[in-house]
């Protein structure tokens, strides 16, 4: 059933699965400090409203509330706001509320349920103002605006064939514009051109542990730990507020208990440090499910695609106008916009793109990073339109898809780097796994999709240090987060297979930015790809010093040297390292140290403004069935294929796919965060659906399909968003493949297909293709 | 609040301790005895990932009163290994890579043990029931469902 074959997990550090498994791993949510108090927030139950008075009289007299803290106390600090790149969110509320469940007021009392009694005995006088639930209330002539100034910040910059603007018309944060050919000119000489519209969902991360902080100020100085997967990205962004120096700025970042985009970049850090701050001692703010479901949500959205088609069955031209629902605050949409508007073409070659992408903003739960930046946005659009458009053609959606895919080292835009996937190959794999050229069984339908997004992020860096003591233990030290990933195992095992040690000698730094070598933080499957290349780097250097230490302490040129597991051999003879570095630094002994970095230079020239560092393709096939009475679909099979280059760890590679199809699955199939009117419908863990055992699909398969042409060291390259790109598409395409009905909303549930069924039977748009 | 005293049998040790009417198991194992292998993540009785075995039966932590398991036994995470030997559960969860980030992991494991006491060669739909209660953000549950199929039945009897 799954594809695992491996038993053994000696690629893996001993120390890492021992303590997961023993209950012995410690997360921020088990981090306590001596005298520690706690937090508790007050949020807006309103949608929308302008904040009349806080009185907090009634709850600072409980015994027990040390402080409160409102957006009274934010107003004089050096920088209110927060977000990445643009900035609108306020640490705390400070006259208005945008959404149901926007903070309001932070207690901090001697224990959470004191905190708790005091938040309920604020009172908050409130003038409601007029929700912006959807896109197209935000859009209405007459809608309000939801913010007063311009935003401050800047959209991100972007590189060649882009144009971008902040606050472009009221309640659109930004708009992005991408293209390169003349994709007017060329879709009116197309042979056919087709265009639909496709709806994505809100969902949420639903990561185990929920957002949790705690800080502590000592003589001017800020700690904290905080699980999230950006540390030096806090650092900066807590420096900018409170207006201190870096190094003022201590971040600490144990175990994350799940991320998937839901924990990078700043959230409610800075409050925390504000709450520490009033109440003179270390404080803990540790989210329930609930609030951290009203944290961070995935955009939702509409894509529209306009494709053209040549005589020849080619894909000519393609324009897309994306709008994405931000949601209350700015978070990381500008970045997700981006690389949306950039994305939706796919896997194909394509003579000409023109892609519009806007983040309107609407007074729901802020949107943000979601394990593919957007990249599943547009692999749903993207995939659902390719087959739609091969059956309109009568073509079998296979062969469509084999003529138009990118071929090897053909770049996906103009400057580009070239494709580092075999992208027909690993198609072709996936359609034999299913048995696609084989008689279908009765009733079922199959459904390929090929998800594609960049992947290693734009102009990243990182550094790494190295460290390995007399006796040959190795330290990594870098700022990959470990949120299951596997970093800390694959970051180890890069170094040791430099030196030609054996993993088991490796530990990976706890990361702390006073000791930790900086990064860009853990995003878009890059710590392999941009860290793995630094540590690479760091343990070439560490080689050297020994080599050269070896050949100082046996009088010869270090060429005659060779390094050998803990021991050097010159000709025939072999001496242990251990007694040789004792000998000569004494009792205490000496460790050597390597230091790497890597970044990827900045390039105007280029769509993103630095070459794309690698391609992240996942091939997907669905096999179903539809109950055409009750619109029930089940889900037969599902392989998932990705290319992680070369795996470190095949085991972490399937486990990172699957992992991220069974979010793409509880997606397609029945996840959403609704709201009803301006509440949240079903923002609790007991109401919010999320994927249990029982959803895995009968077969469940996934692919390591290393292609062996990664750039990261030994040809590596991340793959722990691919599995979430194709799967949605995938199951859509066979639903049409099995009935002829066409979903174009996520989520595909009984409701949706019942009415796609019907239409059928009105319209009988789409003709089924019959295949030998 | 009128606070009692409990006895409690935790690991095969008999405990003390002094708890409110309110409090909740989970908050005594993690915060008064120190095993915070009990995670705590939706607080609502529908995650497992709190799940102890409370005279070998699982149950959710976050979601029972302390008082009510006065004088019971109750088998956390912590208590499974025995002088440094991992569970035949913990060892095959190593060896199938069935977790990512841990989180989930302690009460999935309590679980397991649970079922593969009740059902010492567990078919699919029988391991389907028993983790139904279990979320797992991370794995997708394959490798989790084949750690229990791997494990060695005779292995799995014994100290759960
Ligand atoms: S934390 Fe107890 S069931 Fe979720
Ligand atoms: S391993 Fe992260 S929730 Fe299961």
């Amino acid at each position: 059933m799954h594809g695992v074959q491996e038993t053994s997990r000696n690629d893996e550090l001993p120390t890492e699965g021992n303590a997961k498994v023993t209950g012995a791993a410690v997360y921020t949510w088990d981090t306590a400090l001596p005298r520690m108090l706690h937090g508790k927030l007050l949020r807006s139950p309103l949608p929308h409203a302008r904040i009349r008075s806080i009185d907090t009289t009634e709850a600072l007299a409980i015994l027990g509330v040390v402080c409160i803290v409102t957006g009274d106390d934010v107003a004089p600090l050096a920088e209110q706001f927060y977000g990445v790149g643009l900035r609108d969110q306020p640490v705390i509320a400070l006259d208005r509320v945008r959404f149901v469940g926007d903070p309001v007021a932070a207690i901090v009392a001697v224990d959470e349920a004191t905190a708790f009694r005091a938040a309920q005995a604020i009172k908050v006088d409130y003038e409601p103002l007029p929700p912006l639930m959807t896109v197209e209330d935000a859009l209405a002539d007459d809608a309000p605006a939801l913010f007063d100034g311009p935003t401050p910040g800047i959209p991100i910059p972007v590189g060649k064939g882009w144009s971008s603007v902040a606050d472009p018309v009221r309640n659109v944060l930004c708009e992005y514009n991408f293209g390169y050919g003349d994709a007017t000119a060329i879709l009116d000489a197309s042979d056919q051109v087709f265009t639909d519209t496709f709806a994505v969902t809100r969902i949420n991360h639903f990561h185990l542990e929920p957002h949790v902080n705690i800080a502590h100020w000592n003589d001017g100085r800020l700690e904290m730990w905080s699980c999230n997967q950006d540390p030096f990205v806090i650092r900066g962004d807590i420096a900018r507020i409170f207006g201190l120096p870096l190094h003022r700025v201590r971040i600490h970042t144990p175990l994350v208990g799940g991320g998937f985009g839901g924990k990078s970049y700043c959230k409610m850090e800075p409050l925390v440090a504000l709450m520490a701050r009033k109440a003179g001692a270390p404080v803990r703010l540790a989210l329930s499910m609930d609030e951290s479901i009203l944290t961070l949500v995935k955009h939702p959205g509409r894509l529209t695609l306009t494709t053209g088609v040549d005589r020849e069955g080619r894909l000519t031209a393609r324009r897309a106008d994306i709008v994405l629902d931000g949601g209350a605050y700015s978070d990381a949409s500008a970045l997700v916009a981006v690389k949306t508007g950039f994305r939706v073409g796919g896997g194909y070659h394509w003579q000409a793109i023109a892609s519009r992408a806007r983040i309107v903003r609407t007074t729901t739960v802020p949107s943000g990073s979601f394990r593919g930046f957007g990249g599943t946005q547009a692999s749903f659009a993207s995939e659902r339109q390719i087959d739609l458009i091969a059956r309109r053609l009568g073509e079998d959606p296979l062969t469509f898809r084999m003529r138009n895919l990118l071929d090897v080292d053909q770049p996906f835009a103009p400057n580009e780097r070239g494709m580092d996937s075999d992208l027909s190959a690993g198609l072709q794999d996936v359609a034999e796994r299913i048995g696609y050229s084989s008689k279908r069984q009765q009733g079922r339908g199959i459904g390929f999709a090929v998800g594609l997004k960049d992947a290693g992020g734009t102009g990243n860096h990182a550094q790494a240090l190295v460290r390995v003591t007399q006796d040959g233990e190795v330290m990594v030290s870098a700022a990959v987060v470990d949120v299951g990933q596997g970093a800390a195992s694959a970051l180890c095992r890069i170094a040791t297979d430099v030196l030609g040690l054996p993993l088991a000698n490796a530990t990976y730094a706890p990361i702390d930015t006073d000791h930790s070598p900086p990064d860009n933080g853990t995003h878009v499957s890059c710590g392999t790809l941009v860290t793995g290349r630094a540590i690479e780097q760091a343990a070439a250097e560490v080689r050297k010093q020994i080599e050269t230490f070896a050949a100082e302490r046996l009088d010869c040129d270090v060429s005659e040297i060779v390094l050998e597991g803990w021991t050097v051999r010159r000709g025939n003879v072999v001496h242990p390292l251990t007694p040789m570095v004792r000998k000569y630094y004494g009792g205490i002994g000496w460790e050597f140290i390597g230091r790497g970095a890597f970044k990827e230079p900045y390039d105007p020239d280029t769509p993103m403004g630095a070459r794309n560092i690698s391609w992240m393709p996942c091939w997907s096939v669905a096999e179903v069935s539809v109950d055409d009475e009750t619109g029930r679909v089940t889900l037969h099979r599902l392989i998932v294929s990705a290319d992680p280059g070369r795996a470190l760890s095949r085991e972490a590679c399937h486990g990172q796919i699957e992992g991220a199809a069974m979010q793409a699955l509880g997606q397609a199939m029945f996840e959403e965060l609704r709201y009803r009117g301006a509440e949240p419908e079903n923002a609790t863990p007991l109401t919010y659906r999320v994927p249990k055992v029982r959803d895995l699909p009968a077969h469940f398969e996934s692919v390591v399909a290393e292609h062996g042409m990664g750039f990261g060291p030994g040809g590596v390259k991340g793959i722990g968003e691919a599995g979430m790109l194709g799967i949605a598409a995938a199951i859509a395409n066979a639903i049409q493949d099995a009935t002829g009905a066409s979903l174009t909303t996520m989520p595909f549930t009984p409701e949706k297909v019942l009415d796609a069924l019907d239409q059928l039977r009105h319209v009988g748009d789409v003709p089924v293709v019959e295949r030998s | 609040m009128k606070s009692m005293t409990l006895s409690l049998t935790i690991n095969g040790a008999l405990r003390h301790c002094e708890v409110a009417s309110s409090t909740v198991l989970a908050d005594v194992l993690r915060d008064t005895f120190g095993l915070q292998g009990c995670k705590v993540a939706c607080d609502q009785g529908v995650c497992g990932a709190c799940t102890v075995l409370v005279d070998g039966e699982p149950v959710a932590a976050c979601a029972t009163f302390a008082f009510v398991v006065d004088g019971r036994s109750i088998m956390t995470v912590e208590g499974l290994a025995q002088n440094g030997v991992l569970h035949a559960v913990q060892t095959s969860f190593l060896e199938n890579s069935a977790f990512q980030c841990g989180f989930c992991t302690s009460g999935m494991i309590l679980s397991i043990v649970a079922l593969l006491r009740a059902h010492p060669e567990p078919d699919e739909e029988t391991i389907r029931d028993w983790l139904g209660g279990n979320v797992c953000r991370c794995t997708g549950y394959g490798p989790i469902v084949e750690a229990v199929r791997r494990v060695i039945p005779a292995h799995a009897l014994e100290h759960a």
